[in-house]
């Protein structure tokens, strides 16, 4: 028999039966796809039942009482998916969330999302408005800004190694040097960014945590060896949110320096929010000035020549005299 | 009982796909537990929409009609024992329309699955608003029981990005949604650099390059528009009701309705080619011998501008020629700052 179409019987066969079903029951049923006493039959089993448990179906083992046998189990309230019992407005933050990752074109576990928005229509009584507003939401942000193919299948296959714990090999090309390297990553985590996807992860390679850009990884292959244990545990201090959340000012390239960039009045709130939590606000004469910590000066150059004419870096002077080296030979360039 | 007596056995599954293994990038569809998550949805959905034509449901499972007719006669052959006639699965098309006349106890879909439950709360927290908390704890429990720790190690190995407006203003604007009640936003246009009272009958939130927008009627200039949530300052909720958009509607919307005009173009030095190429909303045009390249943006001359110098002197606007004169201005106005005042 098929294996999804075991599966299926499996699961039905639980789901009807009054009471546990014996090993035995089941080897009976499924004479062809468990036959024999032996091992290898019951690892068969066994891997079906943990397939089934993958597709949200809990198969459970219960010795037996003095009212029941021992055998196999699906608990119904197990199985089925509740009502979530949130007011429409959580589920409109649910539906409008998950249809917009969907419809970027790019989001780890794509497919399982799609699955879980699908789901989602049983798990409310009255979804109404929140559907119509993902609809609406999926139309909007799904027409274009396709990224490259080659993104979706990093993330697809980083999404199964984080949540199986599997090291990748990467060859990986560097924004500094052209030429790539090769390394094996014990991958903890995918952040966005920009509308980037990066990984971070522990790096054999550099014996450190490192970041690495989706869209500049040239090949990756899992571990497919031993599928079913882990290669590594992720180590107990690291926070993701912690690494998503740094600027590019704060990634790790040199000793901290303390800088200080003039804003142009009126400072909007979103120029102001682009600095950082960490960053400190002075009201000063001539307009507000920042001040930030910074481990990789360079990011916080660009940062502020982005901003275009309405920032200013002022300290420290080495930084200063890059950013008016830059503007010069691109204005050397222009005339 | 004997395999003998199953329908399968009569009627057989179209033979002959023999199950090569799957290279390292085959489709995703190669895994038989796709199907299986496509039925174990097909059936409740069909159950609780008897007649729903075969269109819309293989709409609404991902699959084409004919993925979704096969998936029909492959449940044909599921049961359960005794395997009598009324042990399968029995859902059959009439006039293109889907009926179920056995289910089996597939009537709902199962739980989450840990990781349909975690990329749903990463999207959830990327979102943010005030029901965050309360959606992913929900989400959690529904999640079998003994695979919640793994639901929770799972979330946290994911990061969709920072919540773009204060929480009080989501949650107002999620529950403006959801009661299709108008909004009194406080807006900080950054066209006229300055803040804007507008009303707004708010459709959705959609996402873009990295923002977050709220796309609704504009009362004011009575067209729908896109507004970036992280310029909306306030958001006070209205008595005012509106109707929601009808299809046709739908069809028509766009998150921005015109593009800024001709598409800028920008040279990129080879050192920043990879880095500004995988950045979302470029287009790639063509690329050097000397491993530069030449892209196009949308998204007008500001902001072609602003991208080109956020790559720290390693482009350059090229055409058209307004948006290089543009381009040009701003590098000589920014170069003066420097050359004024020592800092």
């Amino acid at each position: 028999m098929q294996k999804d179409q075991r599966l299926l019987d499996l699961a039905a066969l639980l789901l009807k039966a009054a009471e546990p079903v014996s090993w035995r029951e089941i080897q009976e049923q499924f004479p062809e796809d468990y036959a024999g006493s032996g091992e290898a039959a019951i690892r068969k089993f066994e891997r079906d039942k943990a397939d089934l448990l993958e597709l949200g179906i809990p198969v459970r083992y219960a010795a037996g009482d003095e009212d029941l046998p021992a055998g196999y189990l699906i608990d119904k309230d197990e199985f089925y998916l509740p009502d979530l019992k949130l007011p429409p407005e959580d589920l409109a933050l649910l539906y409008v969330a998950g249809s917009a990752a969907l419809a970027q074109g790019t989001f780890p576990y794509a497919r399982d999302l799609a699955h879980a928005l699908n789901k989602l229509s049983f798990a409310a009584s009255a979804p109404g408005a929140a559907e119509s507003a993902a609809r609406a939401a999926r139309q909007l942000s799904g027409d274009e800004g396709q990224p490259p193919p080659t993104v979706n299948r990093w993330l697809e296959e980083l999404s199964r190694a984080i949540a199986h714990k599997k090291r990748v090999h990467l060859v990986y090309r560097g924004a500094e040097r052209p030429e790539t390297t090769e390394r094996d990553v014990d991958p903890y985590g995918l952040f966005q960014k920009g509308g980037a996807w990066f990984l971070t992860g522990w790096c054999q390679l550099r014996q450190a945590i490192r970041t690495f850009h989706l869209a500049r990884i040239v090949s990756l292959a899992v571990n497919s060896a031993t599928p079913r244990s882990p290669d590594f545990a992720p180590r107990p201090d690291f926070s993701l949110a912690e690494v998503a959340t740094r600027e590019s000012w704060e990634f790790r390239v040199h000793a901290p320096v303390r800088c200080r960039v003039r804003l142009d009045p009126p400072v909007s709130g979103e120029v102001l929010a682009s600095f950082g939590p960490r960053a400190r606000m002075r009201d000063e004469a001539g307009g507000m000035v920042v001040e930030v910590e910074a481990t990789n000066a360079e990011g916080l150059l660009r940062h502020v020549l982005s901003l275009s004419g309405g920032a200013e870096i002022l300290t420290p002077r080495a930084l200063r005299e890059r950013a008016r080296s830059v503007l010069s030979a691109l204005a050397g360039g222009l005339s | 009982m004997t395999a003998g007596k199953r329908r399968g056995a009569a009627a057989p599954l179209p033979a002959g796909k023999a199950r090569a293994a799957p290279p390292p990038a085959a489709p995703p569809r190669a895994d038989p537990r796709d199907r299986l998550r496509r039925v174990l949805f097909l059936v409740p959905y069909a159950v609780r929409h008897p007649g729903c034509p075969v269109r819309d449901l293989a709409r609404r499972c991902g699959c084409s009609e004919k993925e979704l007719l096969e998936d029909l006669d492959f449940l044909l052959n599921v049961g359960s024992p005794p395997f009598a006639p009324d042990d399968f699965l029995d859902l059959y098309v009439e006039g293109d329309r889907v009926h179920v006349a056995l289910h089996q106890s597939f009537s709902r879909p199962p739980r989450f699955t840990e990781s349909e439950a975690a990329a749903l709360a990463a999207a959830a927290q990327a979102l943010g608003g005030e029901g965050r908390e309360r959606a992913v704890k929900a989400l959690r429990d529904s999640v079998p029981r003994d695979r919640r720790a793994t639901f929770d190690e799972l979330s946290g190995r994911i990061y969709a990005g920072a919540p773009p407006a204060p929480d009080s203003v989501l949650g107002r604007l999620q529950r403006a949604i959801a009661e299709r009640r108008a909004v009194r936003l406080s807006y900080h246009s950054a066209s006229r650099d300055a803040e804007t009272d507008r009303v707004v009958h708010p459709f959705t939130l959609a996402q873009r390059f990295g923002h977050w927008y709220l796309y609704g009627h504009d009362r004011e200039r009575g067209r729908p528009l896109a507004f970036r949530l992280d310029r909306v300052r306030g958001c006070q909720p209205l008595a005012e009701r509106f109707d929601p958009p009808s299809e046709a509607e739908l069809s028509r919307m766009r998150l921005f309705s015109q593009s800024s005009g001709e598409p800028v173009r920008i040279r990129i030095a080879p050192g920043a080619t990879a880095w500004a190429v995988a950045r979302p909303g470029i287009k790639l045009v063509r690329r050097g011998e000397d491993g530069g390249a030449v892209v196009e943006v949308g998204a007008g001359e500001e902001w072609a501008t602003r991208f080109a110098l956020s790559l720290g002197g390693q482009a350059e606007v090229i055409a058209p020629a307004a948006a290089r004169r543009h381009f040009a201005e701003r590098v000589r106005r920014t170069l003066a700052r420097y050359e004024e005042r020592s800092g």
